[in-house]
């Protein structure tokens, strides 16, 4: 088969796949329908604060798993469905920054200095819409990046990199992801060893499961589900639990608010916001492509770059940013949703999870079986069909096919989610914490998977508790049994070199970097303690 | 926080005493081999070598926390009545999911008082309304107790919430599939 094929039969599995019903004669294949259910269920999902594309993913992921089962043919709709999560929650995520002040994720929180300002001069409408225009072209310029560069680099990653170069390589992910997230490369170090340490508990190659204290519970190690739903989601709720008890206590009432004046975007304002929007993009396309560096940073220097630019560029009479100047929300939204697309570059090329969106789609395909991101999917092989492959170019097709919704469609239902920012919080978590044990015990059938989860959990809050970011524990902890098998692999093909990192000379430039970034971040936080000390 | 807290000194210093700890005595003692091992005159790697890099990882973390980042702005206070909060919290939950795991047994033996052939919980775990008797009750509860927590009083309302949410849930989870099984069925 040929690229092109391959790319054609990408797309005809997702819309001549098995079909679920016909429209006036036309069969509706069960990926659509998934595609469309996921995307609708994200915005619903993103506009309620305190919850998060990955909650949604984390509670339907086992639902869809009974629905479809075990079978490749059960991959498609299930990861279609997880991104049109993916894409909704990215453009929800703005309604209850802007409506009401409260950032449903921390990439939020930047939309939130112009986007709240905007609704109190009566202005949310049209605040939502500057919002919908920038994240759907942030993500959908992202999606045209990841598509062309994914596979290049996943040729590359195969024709140049042999196992001590993949292990250098997964170190180096680690590595990098210690250091950048989070702001601190300590406590980063801390949260990967913490991750790789549960991922090494109950497996190895001996007959005595490692580390398992001798005892039957921990034998069988941790599920992936239970570490990482324990410690992203239940660590989560548990921490906003926290805050909004300590928040009751000083609450203050919500005020409504009128609308006022025009609240359309005319063509001139679009052209006034498309600088920003580009650059933007381009920062948080560049960013996300970045494993581990989420769309937090992408927004803050999105909207710091786009401010320093505003400046020289305003009249007098606009509003700063932070006052409500639209261009401050078309800054940060087009940076942090242009973080989703490129983060799933190193997902499909290098198999290394890059953000909690990511994550999911390994957990999905980990679970259902048949699909292994990393660089054998783009294997073009023309003899044989790569079945990879074509669902690769299949979850490209599903991406374009959510974005078509949110350019078409999402901007409507994402206004019309106002609603959901009415519901609640005390009431909200708790459901959802039951609602995410209940999938994971249905996925793992022991009551010891709840117990882990919840240990997970506590050990989240206690993370987030002194800013310790969790995604550098849950990223090592799906890599750690991948970087083993690699090290292994590689210390036997070598003849048993003890220094095969060392001897070759990519693998040696990758432990180089690896050292390198850690101390560069090191010296730049100690740099940043005696300055705030003197 | 503050650039006063010495949380990130305490934090430090606790992770390079729990990976020397991991390094010198957990896993020499629970791995069955060493870093290198020598098998059919071949050496591979043992299985102690990769939790080691973690207690590495945890190590390297914990030094840069005492000597960089000892007075680094910002540092995170740890909220004392916030842990009492979220103790609570877990509590509330383990005493859920306990009533949720012994419910359904319990309920079959106080049946089986009055009648001549016992049931067994076991064997109805997949059979209404027995399935649903822990969820229902365990889940009601955590549901329950968690709004009366944070909202600092148990009334009508949260009963009804905590009702309302757990059928919900059984909709979604259980009368549509015949395979799944709620908590505590799969493992009573």
């Amino acid at each position: 088969m040929g690229t092109l094929d391959y790319i054609w039969s990408g797309v005809l599995a997702v819309f001549l796949g098995p079909e679920l019903f016909s429209l006036f004669g036309l069969p509706v294949s069960v990926t659509l329908v998934m595609i469309f259910a996921g995307f609708f269920l994200g915005i619903a999902v993103g506009a309620t604060p305190g919850l998060a594309g990955p909650i949604a993913m984390a509670i339907s992921l086992p639902i869809l798993i009974s629905v479809f089962g075990y079978t490749p043919d059960a991959l498609l709709p299930v990861m279609g469905f997880l991104i049109g999560v993916m894409k909704g929650a990215t453009i929800g995520g703005a309604v209850p920054a802007i409506l009401f002040n409260t950032p449903g994720t921390p990439d939020a929180y930047m939309t939130t200095l112009d986007g709240y300002p905007m609704t109190r001069k009566g202005q949310a409408r049209k605040a939502l819409r500057v919002a919908h225009l920038s994240s759907v072209s942030g993500d959908t310029f992202s999606d045209i990046v990841l598509i062309v560069c994914a596979p290049f680099l996943a040729l590359l990653v195969e024709g140049y990199l042999d196992l001590p170069e993949k292990t250098a390589l997964l170190i180096l992910s680690l590595s990098f992801i210690a250091a950048v997230v989070g702001g601190s490369p300590a406590k980063g170090l801390i949260s990967t060893g913490l991750g790789l340490l549960v991922a090494f508990v109950g497996t190895g190659e001996d007959f005595y499961p490692r580390l398992s204290l001798g005892g039957p519970v921990l034998a069988q190690g941790f599920p992936l589900a239970t570490a990482i739903l324990g410690v992203l989601i239940v660590g989560a709720v548990f921490k906003e639990l926290a805050d909004i008890w300590r928040e009751k206590r000083i609450s203050g009432e919500l005020t409504t608010i009128e609308d006022s004046g025009d609240q359309k975007l005319g063509f001139r304002e679009i052209r006034r916001l498309m600088p920003h929007i580009g650059r933007s993009a381009v920062i948080g396309t560049a960013i996300g492509a970045l494993p581990g560096i989420g769309s937090t940073l992408a927004a803050t220097i999105g909207y710091t770059v786009g401010k320093a630019r505003y400046q020289k560029t305003k009249s007098a009479d606009d509003p700063d940013f932070g006052k409500g100047a639209p261009e401050g929300i078309a800054a940060t939204e087009a940076a942090n949703s242009s973080v989703s697309g490129a983060n799933l570059i190193p997902v499909l090329s290098l198999g290394i999870p890059g953000n909690a969106a990511a994550v999911f789609l390994i957990l999905a395909a980990d679970s259902i079986g048949g699909f292994n991101p990393g660089p054998s999917v783009f294997r073009f092989t023309r003899d044989a069909v790569n079945p990879e492959l074509v669902i690769a170019f299949g979850l490209f097709t599903a991406m374009f096919i959510a974005n078509i919704l949110n350019w078409t469609i999402g901007g409507v239902f994402m206004r019309s989610m106002g609603i959901m920012t009415r519901i609640p919080k005390q009431i909200l978590l708790p459901t959802v914490l039951l609602l995410t044990l209940t999938a994971i015990y249905v996925q793992e059938t022991r009551m010891d998977a709840i117990w882990f989860t919840l240990g997970f959990g506590v050990l989240g809050y206690a993370m987030r508790a002194v800013a310790m970011s969790p995604l550098p524990f849950v990223i090592a902890f799906i890599l750690g049994g991948k970087l083993e098998e690699s090290a292994r692999q590689a210390f036997a093909a070598t003849g048993g070199d003890p220094y095969f990192l060392f001897t070759h000379p990519i693998a040696a430039l990758f432990m180089a970097l690896s050292v390198g970034v850690i101390v560069l971040t090191a010296r730049n936080s100690r740099a940043k303690a005696s300055g705030a000390t003197t | 926080m503050s650039n006063e807290s010495r949380s990130n000194l305490i934090l430090g210093v606790s992770f390079i005493l729990f990976s020397l700890l991991l390094i010198f005595v957990w896993i020499p003692l629970d791995t069955d081999s060493g870093i290198l091992e020598k098998v059919r005159r071949q050496v591979i790697i043992g299985d102690a070598l990769a939790p080691t890099l973690a207690g590495v990882f945890l190590l390297i973390g914990g030094f840069i926390l005492v000597v960089f980042e000892r007075n680094a702005p910002d540092q995170s206070e740890i909220d004392l009545v916030n842990l009492g909060f979220v103790a609570m919290v877990v509590l509330l939950l383990a005493v859920s999911f306990l009533v949720m795991r012994y419910t359904g047994p319990a309920l079959v033996a106080l049946a089986n008082l009055t009648r001549e052939t016992p049931l067994e919980y076991r064997l109805l775990r997949d059979t209404a309304p027995w399935k649903y008797s822990g969820f229902f009750i365990g889940g009601t509860l955590m549901i329950a107790g968690l709004i009366g927590l944070i909202e600092g009083k148990v009334t009508f309302r949260t009963i009804v919430i905590g009702i309302v949410a757990v059928l919900a849930m059984i909709a979604i989870y259980d009368l549509p599939f015949d395979d799944l099984l709620l908590p505590p069925n799969g493992d009573v």
